[in-house]
């Protein structure tokens, strides 16, 4: 059976089109994929099949010998009162198919845009079904496909990149600032949720230390704890400031707890490495003008919501990127299906006029009798130059317009060898 | 000077520089190339170099000083590109093209003092460790720039694009280590000229101009290193200095060897 993306069908559903009391009802373990797609293929619903499923979505990837099975295998699904869920379904056929699965793959249409989980979940899936043989002409160059375009749209447009949520975004202005969070020290004061937030996700981004202060000295220990950092007493936050290069600032004060004179005095004691503080506190708790020295970069609430907002604008525009770059791969994809239709045509046409060649060189046998070994040598490769020279034109023709998707022009261009005479 | 090969190089940098200036204009495929364009750039320059020396007359002259220059650059934008810092090569491809497009048109001149000495194995090693230093030199202020640059818009608060360029801790190591490396190499290069001006013109040291600057440059970067590794102020530090010196570098290169007489100058 020949290769052809229009065969391919994709149905499923996902966090757009489902709840989660439906979503859960579909969603299954290894196990559970791997006995669906036995059952599948055995019952003979479908040829070949690729089944995803993630807490987001349940999908199913199939070459189908009979649509109306799979359509029966799917309506015996039922939600939480027994209702079927038809209406939570989407089916998509050839293009549209090829095309829903690298925008999954590309985390184009995960919760979270740009998350880095959904590939290794496609990976999963994918290796499962060649477990079990079930990818095949359409399926297994598919799957190929699939994790090379997700790959190249994690390396070429920036949809990974900037990340959400006031934590990440502290953690994307330490970045920017150190390069890495390895061996960097990081003193917060205060231990409101938003500091925290913040802290967290510094400590997952790679931070050495964490040292929590708390007017109240019990909470610092509480919250040092739960981190595994170490807690400072309030009346000592001068001394320890000199070794912290980073700064969270969140408590309830109603006017600045640090100081120009503290920083500028920090700085000196630390030899003028750079110190990132950040205040999240309102009224602020950091002095304004520390951002004025020279090696001190103060941030406070607004500027941090301003890289969130910076960041959701960069996804919004990568995902556009994205999607152009995931359409174009697609379009060749399904090109690329059709090309290999039509090699075996073209494999055959060789053959023919090989064959030709061949008996041509035998009815001349009388002329090339008085011909010595070279001489012989040199007509077979003439003639088989000539041979491959006259059918590279038309089957370049062909090859292009199939890649086109003209398979009428294509067929046209090689029909004269195809008849046997 | 060959100057057809120098032609192909330049047309390299061109296409480099494109690639990462207006990536749209080149194709996806092509710009998988850059690297490997780049590096083709800078072995055939090393070869046309090399052969000019093992040919024809000695490279002595003004453009092939700024040649020389250029393949430090090149150099410089083959080694950041390793260390995925796009953002910088973005800035030294382009240099390398416009160093190496001037060479190409200035008048061609050789220095004064040669006529005295006529050629020495000296040459090639003062100008070779000369250079190496101006590379550095020239690099580190370039990041020294992206550094300041950096620096603003992150006290501006501006954070567009902000993903895209390197750290400032990145950018301030590297602006440290390629002036190091500079500097270490022109205290080699200026020790190499006095040796060979201690050999040949039994002097090690006279009033040329070119000298007498050159030192100037070399304490002012010692100075920068001594701030920074004395009394610890990096960063914007780091980078004023590195942008001044180099301009004075710039200055040497250009203005003394024409201007004044002197052991350096270009003769007629």
């Amino acid at each position: 059976m020949a290769a052809d993306g229009e065969r391919l069908l994709a149905v499923g559903l996902s966090h757009r089109t489902a709840p989660v009391e439906i979503r859960e009802r579909l969603a299954m373990d290894e196990d559970g994929v791997k006995s669906t797609i036995e059952r599948l293929r055995r019952d003979e619903v479908v040829e070949e099949a690729l089944l995803l499923s993630t807490c987001n979505r349940v999908e199913l990837y199939a070459v189908p010998r009979s649509v109306e099975a799979l359509q029966e295998f799917y309506g015996s699904f039922r939600g939480p009162s027994g209702e079927r869920i038809d209406d939570h379904l989407y089916w998509y056929r050839g293009r549209e198919a090829v095309l829903h699965l690298f925008r999954v793959a590309a985390s184009l249409d995960s919760l979270v845009l740009g998350e880095p989980q959904i590939l290794g979940q496609v990976r999963d899936a994918v290796r499962i079904a060649g477990e079990l043989s079930s990818l095949g002409t359409v399926l297994h160059p598919l799957t190929q496909r699939t994790l090379s375009v997700a790959k190249r749209v994690r390396s070429h447009t920036d949809i990974g990149k900037s990340r959400v949520g006031i934590g990440n975004a502290g953690v994307d202005l330490a970045l920017q600032i150190f390069g890495s969070l390895e061996g960097k020290r990081c003193m917060l004061v205060g231990v409101g949720e938003m500091g925290r937030q913040v802290a967290v996700a510094l400590l997952s981004a790679g931070l050495e230390e964490l040292l929590v202060t708390n007017r109240t000295f019990e909470r610092s220990v509480e919250l040092a704890s739960e981190f595994g950092g170490t807690p400072v007493r309030y009346e000592r936050m001068a001394d320890y400031l000199p070794r912290a290069d980073i700064l969270l600032a969140a408590t309830g004060a109603t006017q600045p707890i640090i100081t120009v004179p503290m920083v500028r005095m920090a700085l000196r004691e630390r030899r003028y490495r750079t110190i990132f503080l950040i205040d999240l506190s309102v009224p602020r708790n950091i002095a304004p003008g520390i951002d004025d020295l020279e090696e001190a970069y103060l941030f406070n609430i607004d500027d941090l919501s301003k890289v969130v907002d910076e960041g959701r604008q960069a996804r919004i525009q990568a995902a556009d990127e994205a999607l152009r770059l995931v359409e174009d791969e697609t379009d060749r994809f399904l090109a690329s299906l059709r090309t290999v239709d039509i090699n075996d045509d073209l494999r055959r046409i060789t053959a023919v006029a090989e064959a030709l060649r061949i008996a041509e060189i035998e009815r001349s046998r009388k002329l090339t009798q008085g011909l010595d070994e070279r001489q012989l040598k040199a007509l077979d490769a003439m003639t088989k130059a000539l041979v491959k020279k006259l059918l590279h034109r038309p089957m370049m023709a062909a090859r292009i317009a199939a890649r086109e998707g003209d398979m009428e022009k294509a067929q046209l261009l090689m029909d004269p060898w195809k008849a046997d005479r | 000077m060959e100057r057809l090969p120098y032609i192909a190089v330049l047309v390299a940098w061109g296409f480099v520089s494109m690639g990462h200036l207006l990536p749209d204009l080149i194709g996806d495929r092509l710009r998988g190339s850059l690297r490997t364009v780049a590096w083709a750039a800078v072995v055939l320059h090393v070869g046309t170099l090399a052969a000019g020396v093992l040919v024809s007359p000695y490279p002595t002259g003004f453009p092939e000083a700024l040649s020389g220059m250029s393949l430090g650059v090149g150099l410089a934008y083959l080694w950041v590109v390793r260390h995925r810092l796009r953002a910088l090569g973005m800035l030294l491809a382009p240099l390398a093209m416009v160093i190496l497009g001037t060479s190409l048109v200035v008048p061609h001149r050789s220095v004064a003092a040669l006529e005295q000495t006529g050629y020495s194995p000296w040459l090639p090693i003062h100008l070779g460790l000369v250079f190496a230093g101006l590379a550095g030199f020239a690099l580190s202020s370039v990041v020294g720039m992206m550094f300041l640059w950096a620096r603003r818009r992150l006290k501006q608060k501006n954070f567009v694009g902000m993903a895209r360029l390197p750290s400032l801790e990145v950018l301030d190591r590297i602006q440290f280590r390629a002036m190091l490396f500079g500097f270490v190499f022109l205290t080699l290069g200026i020790g190499a000229g006095g040796a060979w001006a201690a050999a040949s013109l039994h002097q090690a040291f006279t009033m040329d101009p070119k000298v007498w600057f050159t030192l100037l440059i070399w304490a002012w970067y010692g100075a920068a290193l001594q701030v920074r590794l004395v009394a610890g102020r990096r960063g914007r530090w780091t980078a004023l200095f590195s942008i001044v010196g180099f301009c004075g570098l710039i200055f040497s290169l250009v203005g003394l060897n024409f201007l004044l007489a002197g052991w350096h100058s270009y003769g007629g």
